[in-house]
């Protein structure tokens, strides 16, 4: 294909509305390098999860659509793919607040990321020990039902689930809500090592900006549905703005990028 | 003494047995309940339907038992295909509330096909299986128990433990548990969600079938059937909703206490207390362990 190469994943300027007018995202553009980590910053209702099942398709099941722009995926429209061939594509969405099988045991959560593959059970078992590799603590508690395991553990559960289908690509939102310092660390180390061991391409939701920006090549900011500064990760974590905004780093009472915006075209007035 | 004994035994073991047919119709509750979380109230309707046209196939057509079967079967299968792509695809962002409306026009539908296909007279089902007392039992151990009784409970058994290891050990069984804990994050994960619910509602339908049979052959082929398949509500409240086991000791639990009250107690409230004493029952359960013996807690972390 002529446009396939660099970029696993383009999308270009999308405009995503619920049940036809409720409109979730207005300008959203953003490219994944192939291989490489890239962040999506923003608060609670910035408009993260929708890019992220607008990406995935999963937005037609909560009556989302794609009204304007283009996403590509592996330099093909993704426009009229179902969730399960975006799977069959590589492309695997680890959804928001991890979604375990609660009465499934934590090996047969895993194993079930498997589904769309055709596989069988010698390979099923090979590809499982070197999924145990990553998470290694998933292993001790295979037996374990995952409804009892904790938050931590199922955060892996569902990252683990999603590297059975064998994805090119893997989107991840917020893997790190309501979980301990601690953890985030161990579930960024374990990101960050499916990305350079098994050449996986990563497109992360994230509030927690700077543990994000920390391990990933290039960062996103949106609001409000509109992405309001990129650049890569190093760029983004020594920026003034965004060490105000995101990282508690606080001068002033400004709370988001417009009024950022608007003090400047003030300040310019008054010069 | 012995003999109210052996008497007690009889009302027992025909209630259990008994018991067995309630838990034919409940599985098929159960499947559905599991993959998408809605009572189908069209259940009645796919056993009327069902052993309808199995009879209509052999004494209309005069195609053989056997022969006869399987094209009901692959008729349930069809069924369950029209289900999933005219039914239950156009609402599949809807609630369950929604769906559970759906079950019951569905079963409208079926009922109406039924009898304008295959006419509206009763039909007798002869399954080579008398429902009179096994001869054997009753000389040996003095218990007078109807071979059908004792046919149900047999095929009720193996449909247990054929659905219980296809559920456990294949890979479809586990896609359809995984649906049934969280159809979204399934179908994140590439489960195609339009290929377990076809398979579920085409087991429902021969499951159906075969409970049909089993009531047919006792009571009739005919439009009651599909009320009595209501008995299989609680069957389920106390089986629990999502559990074959459940279905199956909820059947015979249902059975048992049924025939028991009905001879012992039944005559104090002048009778014919089997119709109602299920729901009393129920009723308890409901109050006190709402989730059935069997079905599965709502597991929170705190």
């Amino acid at each position: 294909m002529s446009n396939s190469p660099t970029n696993i994943l383009d999308i270009k300027n999308i405009e995503v509305r619920y049940d036809n007018v409720i409109l979730a995202l207005h300008d959203v553009s953003l490219k994944v390098p192939k291989g490489k980590v890239v962040a999506l910053l923003g608060a609670n209702g910035a408009g993260k999860s929708t890019t992220l099942k607008a990406v995935s398709t999963m937005l037609a099941s909560e009556r989302g659509k794609v009204t304007k722009g283009s996403i590509d995926y592996d330099g093909n429209s993704v426009e009229k793919q179902t969730p399960s061939q975006m799977v069959n594509l590589g492309m695997v969405q680890v959804l928001e607040g991890r979604r375990c099988f609660g009465h499934l045991t934590v090996e047969e959560n895993i194993i079930s990321g498997a589904y769309s593959r055709k596989l069988s059970k010698g390979d099923i078992n090979q590809e499982l020990e070197k999924i145990y590799t990553y998470f290694i603590r998933l292993k001790e508690r295979r037996k374990s039902q995952a409804a009892f395991t904790s938050g931590g553990e199922q955060q892996m559960i569902a990252v683990a689930r999603a590297m059975m289908a064998k994805p090119k690509m893997l989107l991840l939102d917020e893997p790190t809500m309501g979980l301990a310092p601690q953890l985030v660390a161990e579930i960024f180390n374990i990101v960050k090592e499916l990305n350079q061991k098994e050449g996986v391409s990563i497109l992360l939701a994230e509030q927690n900006t700077n543990v994000a920006l920390k391990n990933s090549d290039y960062g996103y900011i949106i609001e409000t549905g509109k992405v309001m500064l990129d650049g890569t990760a190093e760029s983004l974590l020594s920026n003034e703005q965004v060490k105000e905004l995101y990282l508690g780093i606080s001068k002033k009472g400004r709370k988001n990028f417009r009024d950022v915006l608007k003090e400047e075209s003030l300040n310019k007035k008054s010069n | 003494m012995v003999e109210e004994l052996l008497f007690f035994m009889e009302v027992l073991v025909g209630g259990l047995l008994a018991g067995t047919m309630y838990s034919l119709v409940a599985l098929g509750f159960v499947l559905i309940f599991k993959a998408s979380a809605t009572f189908n109230f069209s259940q009645g309707a796919m056993v009327f339907f069902s052993v309808l046209a199995f009879c209509g196939f052999m004494q209309d057509f005069n195609i053989p038992f056997v022969l006869a079967f399987i094209l009901a079967a692959l008729l349930m299968v069809v069924v369950g295909l029209c289900t999933e792509r005219l039914v239950l695809r156009p609402l599949m962002n809807a609630s369950e509330d929604t769906v559970l409306m759906a079950t019951i026009g569905l079963g409208y539908v079926l009922e109406g096909l039924a009898q304008a296909a295959w006419g509206v007279e009763v039909r007798r089902l002869d399954l080579g299986i008398g429902d009179f007392p096994v001869p054997w039992i009753a000389d040996n151990l003095k218990l007078f128990i109807s071979a059908l009784d004792i046919f149900a409970g047999l095929v009720a058994a193996l449909m247990i433990i054929g659905l219980s290891l296809l559920f456990k050990f294949t890979k479809i069984g586990l896609g359809l548990r995984a649906v049934a804990d969280d159809a979204g994050a399934a179908s994140s994960i590439g489960i195609p969600l339009k290929h377990i619910m076809l398979l579920v509602w085409s087991a429902a339908g021969v499951v159906a079938l075969v409970a049909g049979c089993m009531w047919g052959a006792r009571a009739g082929v005919q439009f009651a059937l599909v009320d009595l398949a209501l008995k299989a509500l609680p069957v389920l409240i106390i089986g629990g909703f999502s559990s074959i086991p459940g279905a199956i000791i909820g059947g015979l639990i249902i059975g048992a206490t049924e025939k028991v009250l009905e001879v012992y107690i039944g005559p104090f409230f002048g009778g014919a207390i089997e119709g109602w004493a299920p729901y009393v029952l129920a009723i308890f359960f409901l109050l006190y362990r709402p989730e059935g013996l069997f079905g599965e807690k709502i597991i929170r972390r705190v």
